[in-house]
């Protein structure tokens, strides 16, 4: 430290260089050359470059190399959208669902660095089934290579893991259901089940440290270890030099022998650009990464695990009960150690396939079995209507939870997003109390009127023409319904805006439903019909019809004296739902006015 | 393999092989810079653009400064909450002027809690001694500039401000987001 003047390197051509030495032998290069000699001096980068780069590849330079290039360029990618999602992102129950579709949704190209991110897994593990299949064709597995085989398993099993633990992080419905069952199987471990899974999930629910858990292994532990793996699987790959084509001799080898740089660069680097480029119009084509409606536990989710792990997904089905562990455990620790030992199955010396084809052949039919699986698992799903229509509610609500986002999402997180709807809960209790009678898509209902639209105008001078047609009373089957009233175009105005007028609507035009208010007189409406709100008749009582209190009213017991009386047909919901549902109901069917 | 003579084949791969490398980072750095730089073209945090209630007319006295707290709904990233304290403010109605003006407590030296000193009738700024009279004007001390106005709106009895923070330290009135 304390004698700078001592501090010389190698330079690029071996000889050592002085970067201070004034009367050296070289003129000092001017501008950024003499930073670069310095910098030369002190480090001696041009060493690693050449190290790098200038590697002699026998044989010469081949496509078939490029996998592991293609790999390492994809793992940096990874790497670099991982921190740029990273920054943006908050790891707990309450936040990860909403800073995901923040990203997703309102930050500048988030979608497309969300994206980039969740179709370079799917392209990681693509690239991970070309490159074990390149070198099992190459035998590149056998003596003195095995270590080196053995790493790339074991980073195989990382970047699975890398997949496992990334897909729970945006806290949706396919994430929290799909990780359920992963970390279910983990807990049917024999002894060590139930420990191990508290201690993945933090907790023998999920909640914050599930989250917190699961971060910590995808974006400290995983990347540590498969960079750690990567520098060795690196060190040994130019400690053995390249696996070459079994065909060719010795002397080929070395006579075809060329420089890495920049001839297989440039294939690498052309590879790298191949896939880039799916990986970026697959992104573009499907705007992104998936996202779902906020994990929701009290939900009924068909999980479906990501496409990789749909063939692990499909065994499970063929091993029910006592046998699951052959599905979970037992097949796959088997292929896992059947890939790992080759090395040491396969010991004979040639690499040619011709001679090692029983262990082509099990590659491919193994391969083949991981294919199938993953197959029968998509197309049962695309047969079975229940995924179907499971499917398209789960887009439904995901549509609507990232809409209600734009709003910003409420501190209890998640599903509280829908509070942001007011209607929600209205809309919930429509589906399982309403929907069987009544309709609101202008079709009408099945037991009740149709809904939609209620109390405009045009449904009010609707019901004056036909009571009993299809949208209004029809489908109750009234024994002594309401008859149509006769009139011109214009009484039946005036009579509407004086029914309308009834529910105290500012917008009234008073003067139209007076003139309506003499008709309802003088066509004996009122013979059927009071306006007092307290007078029982045949008909319901019109004052305030149309009303918030009248809507509760008729909600909460359509069967008073001054409703429907003995023809009501519809259930009282008094009781049923509390007060506070019934007046959100009634805002609800208020708010079918277009 | 270095030594080799130079080679136009090699030197056309090289050139094209870096080409390459550079249009895939170009292609996977630029929205990626985008995305970081987003809080640098939308605000991240907000709340308070709407004048928010913060007492009744009748609530504040001439000459008698009233502090009171502005709360409304933020968006802080992704969350949205309701009834966050985005700050406070003194109201003050001084005897020229009927109408009541707001004065945000934050100090424009460095960002201080501002009080109201009833024995000198003056704003004090504990921290480093600035002390501002009635009318927010600064009379002693090392701030830059006086106290910093807030826009006061009245519908009916209520009296409505609009947030807003302010850089410090600099004369200018300098609004922030």
């Amino acid at each position: 430290m304390s004698q700078p003047s001592s501090s010389h390197g190698r330079g690029p051509h071996g000889h050592e260089t002085h970067a201070h030495d004034p009367q050296g032998h070289q003129a000092p290069p001017p501008g950024s050359g003499r930073v670069l000699a310095w910098l030369e001096s002190r480090v001696g980068y041009s060493e690693l470059v050449k190290l790098l780069l200038e590697e002699p590849v026998p044989g010469g330079a081949r496509w078939w190399y490029v996998f592991g290039s293609v790999l390492t360029f994809i793992l940096t990618l990874q790497l670099l959208t991982g921190i740029l999602l990273a920054s943006f992102y908050s790891p707990s129950s309450t936040t990860a669902w909403a800073s995901v579709a923040f990203i997703q949704d309102q930050m500048t190209m988030g979608w497309f660095v969300r994206g980039l991110h969740s179709m370079g897994a799917s392209a990681m593990v693509v690239m991970t089934c070309l490159h074990l299949a390149q070198v099992l064709l190459f035998g590149a597995y056998k003596a003195p290579r095995e270590m080196n085989w053995i790493i790339g398993v074991l980073m195989m099993g990382l970047v699975l893991a890398f997949s496992l633990t990334g897909y729970l992080l945006p806290w949706d419905q396919k994430g929290y259901w799909a990780t359920q069952v992963a970390t279910s199987i983990i807990g049917t471990t024999p002894v060590l089940g139930t420990a191990l899974k508290k201690l993945l999930q933090g907790g023998s629910l999920y909640g914050n440290y599930t989250l917190t858990h699961f971060y910590t292994l995808h974006t400290y532990v995983l990347p540590g270890s498969i960079l750690g793996l990567l520098g060795l699987h690196l060190y040994l790959f130019r400690r053995h030099g390249v696996t070459p084509l079994w065909t060719q001799s010795r002397e080929q080898l070395v006579k075809k022998t060329q420089p890495f740089w920049p001839d297989q660069l440039f294939r690498d680097i052309l590879a790298c650009a191949a896939v880039f480029l799916v990986v970026v119009f697959l992104v573009i084509r499907s705007h992104g990464a998936d996202l779902e409606s906020p994990a929701d536990p009290a939900s009924s989710y068909l999980a479906r695990p990501e496409w990789y792990f749909l063939p692990l997904f499909q065994l499970l089905k063929y091993f029910e009960g006592p046998l699951e562990v052959i599905g979970t455990m037992v097949l796959p620790g088997l292929a896992g150690a059947l890939l790992i030992g080759l090395p040491f199955i396969d010991r004979s010396p040639t690499r040619d396939p011709a001679r090692r084809w029983p262990f082509i052949l099990g590659g491919v039919v193994g391969f083949s079995a991981v294919v199938m699986l993953g197959l029968l698992a998509t197309s049962h799903d695309r047969r079975d209507p229940i995924v179907i229509k499971q499917r398209l509610e789960a887009l439904e609500k995901a549509d609507m939870a990232r809409k209600l986002a734009l709003q910003g999402v409420p501190a209890e997180g998640g599903v509280a997003v829908f509070h942001n709807d007011p209607f929600f809960r209205a809309r919930e209790i429509w589906e399982e109390r309403c929907v069987a009678c009544h309709s609101l898509t202008g079709t009408g209902g099945d037991k009740g009127p149709d809904l939609a639209n209620y109390n405009s105008r045009a449904w009010i001078s609707g019901f004056l023409a036909d009571p009993n047609g299809r949208l209004y009373m029809g489908p109750a089957r009234f024994d002594k319904g309401m008859k149509p009233v006769e009139g011109t175009p214009e009484e039946i105005q005036a009579l509407t805006e004086f029914v309308y007028g009834q529910s105290g609507a500012p917008d009234t035009d008073g003067a139209m439903a007076k003139k309506g208010e003499e008709l309802f007189h003088a066509k004996d409406c009122d013979a059927c019909h009071d306006i007092d709100g307290t007078t029982p008749n045949a008909g319901p009582n019109l004052k305030g019809r149309g009303s918030l209190l009248y809507v509760v009213n008729v909600i909460t017991d359509a069967s008073q004296p001054t409703l429907f009386n003995t023809k009501n047909k519809m259930p009282k919901f008094g009781g049923r739902l509390s007060p506070q549902e019934i007046e959100t109901m009634a805002k609800f069917v208020l708010s079918q006015k277009k | 393999m270095a030594d080799h003579p130079p080679d136009p084949r090699r030197s056309f791969l090289k050139l094209l092989t870096g080409g390459f490398a550079a249009v895939i980072g170009a292609m996977a750095a630029i929205p990626g810079l985008r995305f970081l730089a987003h809080p640098l073209v939308k605000e991240t945090v907000t709340g308070g653009e709407e004048p928010l209630r913060v007492a009744a007319k009748d609530e504040v006295e001439v000459g008698r400064p009233k502090r009171v707290n502005v709360v409304g709904q933020t968006h802080d990233g992704w969350l949205r909450s309701d009834g966050v304290k985005l700050g406070a403010c003194w109201l003050v109605k001084s005897a020229s002027s009927s109408e009541v003006r707001a004065y945000s407590t934050v100090c424009p030296h460095l960002g201080c809690g501002i009080d109201w000193n009833a024995a000198t009738q003056k704003f004090d700024c504990p921290c480093h001694g600035s002390v501002f009279d009635l009318e927010g004007r600064c009379v002693e001390g090392p701030s830059p500039r006086g106290m910093d106005e807030l826009e006061v709106v009245t519908a009916g009895e209520d009296i409505k401000v609009r947030y807003r923070r302010f850089r410090v330290s600099i004369p200018n009135k300098e609004p922030i987001g």
